[in-house]
């Protein structure tokens, strides 16, 4: 140990090894030390070869800016999901921004798939799970059905929750036409500020006015 | 996996699918196989994204699953198959240049959407085409079935694994997952359908729109009353095909560059004819006599037997050794080297580099180390006639390049450095392997300058598109042309030049991905070859 701290003081500029039979003489000059590292960009001393141009080429540069844009549109470019903002806005409700409740927007074939990677749809309410698989039998959207039309009318007394009628219109999908015709109808009916049960649609005027006959009728 | 190849994957699955699969994806490439809620909780993204994600990968065979003991379900990403997703546009130019536009999108729909059946890519492909045709015309599924099955049986694309159909009703609880598996001999095999019909053009005023609002259209879109006749046998594009294809037009141009077009087209026919015995990796082909590839040789070109003889005679002893002799019965059995037709390419890939990068005298003394193996300082001096101060100066730059390397060998067991002998070599697998890095680095340069230049115009862009889409909703409700003017002149001058640049600039970018691309390619296939071989 000692040998070394006084080997670096005596022989130095020795070397291990002959320095001719590297190639440096005795007193040439040796390219100066590097005192920091390469640069980022060091100059090119031979400017590259121009890329091939031609038919070939140009097509296969076409198509590959075609597929990067058509990739895009595809349901398999998942998007990040909005995050919400500051406050809940009235266009919230029209702007689909995303699959309903991470879903997603296309169908593989579940048979190849292990059966954990199933997304399951939750229901707003925390009591039951409702699972869109189509093996259900028939008779459980019978109880459904009734449910939910106690849940509307549940629904013009309290405020409207935007996820719970994102989850009615899911709910649609499973039933027939007509009848998804009709919640239609009864949805957008909801959908305005004021309650229904307060609307009069003048079915009963003619029958107060047998009370007071003194005053005109307009 | 190397950084630059998980930097590149990430680029190349945040492009095409996003940034949650991107995160996804890079996490199962850097740590390898693993269960769900382990994904889930080391990337910190819900479980629902993470279930999204592994759905899409594994629709597009980034991602295979496996089912261990207590029945957990571990995935791993294959990080080659996405280094793939750059090679697609080569894939669909060459489907397009064998079979035509049928061929061209059929391959593309497979490359989209990772695995269809048949039915559906028929029918996709049929509306896509009569879409481009003229009014009136359509485009038959029968046609497109057809170029189909041209494709499999010459093994462009083949069946996923299935699901094999169980004897016994009911088999207990279901596996957490399907055991997927194929056997060889089914692999090409098509299906028999009639699939009868003629492809759809989608036009505002079409039948099917009337009557239905567009929201339920697109949800009962997928949903078929009638069942699929091929329901659940999947196909896939084989990529390993294309890649012998690129390897055959690769060996090809060479030696029609080294020779003539005749040599060239005879070493096609010979390749042709092994194209369905020969498996992929081996090493030289079957052989195949003169005879044999006499009466093969395309009907246009009328040589005599002689004369292909003499050809055959001087491909042989071509130093570069592509074509070999095996024997000589039924007039000389002639086989192709595969692998030294790969190691030539992969070495003269090399060269050009070296004479791209650090000049032709350096190349010169690369060559001349290539063919003498071992060359020590003084050798290389004088064999090569460079004064020795530049000759030192050149060697040391492709050594601290990593082209060539040096060997030592000591005279006395101390090995000391006075009394050992240190010769220049290169060591081809080493330097392809370095240069292969370098690649994956500069498409990741590259794709990271080209994302940086679209972000900086981004503003203009969109200005552009809009002002596009203007002009075209003016143009179909018949607007006049000062007023298209008017709304062309909304973008400047100098904003026009701009995006001339930037259109420029962006092109040149992807034509050089696709330049480095092909290198990549013929590096991997001869590290592959070698690797094979050990």
């Amino acid at each position: 140990m000692a040998s070394r701290g006084g080997g670096r003081g005596r022989g130095r500029g020795q070397l291990t090894f002959n320095m001719e039979a590297v190639g440096i003489g005795k007193g040439d000059a040796l390219p100066p030390s590097t005192l920091q590292p390469s640069p980022l960009f060091p100059p090119l001393e031979f400017r590259p070869v121009p890329l091939p141009a031609g038919e070939e080429g140009e097509y296969v540069l076409a198509l590959k800016q075609e597929l990067r844009g058509a990739m895009r549109q595809l349901p398999y470019f998942i998007r990040p999901a909005v995050p919400k903002r500051d406050v809940e806005r009235y266009s919230d409700k029209y702007q689909m921004s995303g699959p309903i409740d991470n879903a997603i927007d296309w169908n593989p074939d579940w048979r190849r798939l292990p059966r954990e990677l199933k997304i399951r749809v939750r229901k707003l309410q925390k009591e039951r799970t409702t699972i869109l698989i189509p093996k259900r039998p028939p008779k459980n959207t019978e109880d459904k059905e009734e449910t939910i039309q106690k849940l509307e009318t549940l629904e013009k007394k309290e405020e409207e929750v935007t996820s719970e009628e994102d989850e009615e219109k899911e709910e649609e999908e499973e039933k027939e036409e007509e009848e998804e015709e009709e919640y239609d109808e009864e949805e957008h009916e909801e959908e305005t500020d004021y309650i229904m049960s307060y609307f009069d649609n003048g079915e009963d005027f003619g029958g107060d006015s047998d009370d007071n006959m003194d005053e005109a009728i307009y | 996996m190397t950084q630059a190849e998980i930097k590149l994957c990430s680029l190349l699955l945040q492009e095409h699918f996003g940034e949650i699969v991107e995160k996804i994806g890079v996490h199962l490439i850097r740590t390898g196989s693993q269960p769900l809620r382990v994904i889930a909780h080391d990337t910190g993204t819900s479980l629902d994204q993470v279930k999204k994600a592994l759905c899409v990968l594994i629709q597009h065979n980034l991602v295979i699953y496996q089912v261990h003991k207590r029945g957990v379900v571990e995935y791993e990403a294959q990080c080659s198959r996405v280094l793939r997703m750059l090679r697609y546009p080569r894939y669909i130019y060459t489907a397009k240049t064998l079979y035509s536009d049928t061929g061209e999108l059929i391959v593309e729909e497979l490359l989209l959407n990772g695995k269809m059946t048949m039915s559906a890519v028929v029918k996709k492909v049929a509306d896509r085409l009569t879409e481009t045709m003229e009014d009136g015309k359509t485009m038959d599924y029968a046609e497109v079935s057809n170029t189909f099955m041209r494709l499999a049986d010459t093994h462009f694309v083949q069946r996923c694994p299935w699901v094999p159909a169980t004897e016994n009703s009911d088999p207990g609880p279901l596996p957490p997952a399907p055991i997927l598996v194929i056997s060889e001999k089914d692999m090409y095999l098509v299906p028999k359908l009639s699939l009868i019909g003629k492809g759809k053009r989608r036009r505002s005023s079409d039948e099917d729109a009337t009557g239905e609002p567009k929201a339920k259209r697109t949800k009962h879109s997928t949903d078929n009353k009638e069942p699929i006749p091929d329901d659940g046998i999947y196909w896939q594009a084989n990529l390993d095909r294309f890649h012998q294809h690129f390897r055959d037009q690769a060996i090809v141009s060479a030696v029609a560059n080294r020779m003539d077009q005749t040599s060239s087209e005879i070493v096609r026919t010979m390749l042709r004819m092994s194209e369905i015995t020969t498996p992929s990796a081996a090493p030289f082909t079957q052989p195949l006599s003169s005879n044999e590839i006499f009466r093969s040789l395309p009907v246009g070109y009328n040589i005599s037997k002689q004369v292909l003889d003499q050809y055959l005679t001087l491909l042989a002893d071509d130093p570069l050794e592509f074509v070999g002799k095996s024997g000589d019965s039924g007039g000389g059995m002639y086989v192709i080297n595969l692998h030294k037709a790969l190691g030539s390419l992969a070495t003269a890939t090399l060269e050009s580099v070296v004479q791209e990068r650090f000049g032709s005298r350096c190349a010169r003394i690369f060559r001349l180390v290539l063919q003498k193996k071992h060359l020590e300082q003084k050798q290389v001096e004088d064999l090569a006639m460079i004064p020795a101060k530049e000759a030192k100066d050149m060697l040391y730059k492709m050594l601290s390049g990593n082209f060539i390397s040096l060997q030592e060998i000591p005279k006395t067991p101390d090995h000391a450095p006075s009394r050992t002998f240190y010769l220049y070599t290169v060591n081809i697998l080493s330097a392809a392997r370095m240069l292969l890095h370098r690649c994956y680095k500069s498409i990741a340069n590259l794709i990271e300058r080209r994302q940086f230049e679209t972000k900086e115009n981004k503003r203009l862009l969109e200005k552009s598109q809009r002002v596009e889409a203007i002009i075209a909703s003016m143009q179909a409700t018949g607007a006049e042309e000062a007023q298209l003017q008017e709304i062309e002149e909304m973008i400047t001058a100098p904003e026009r030049q701009q995006l001339e640049t930037l259109k420029r600039n962006v092109n040149k970018l992807d034509a050089s991905e696709i330049q480095v691309d092909e290198t990549i390619f013929l590096l991997e296939s001869y590290i592959e070859s070698t690797m094979k071989r050990q």
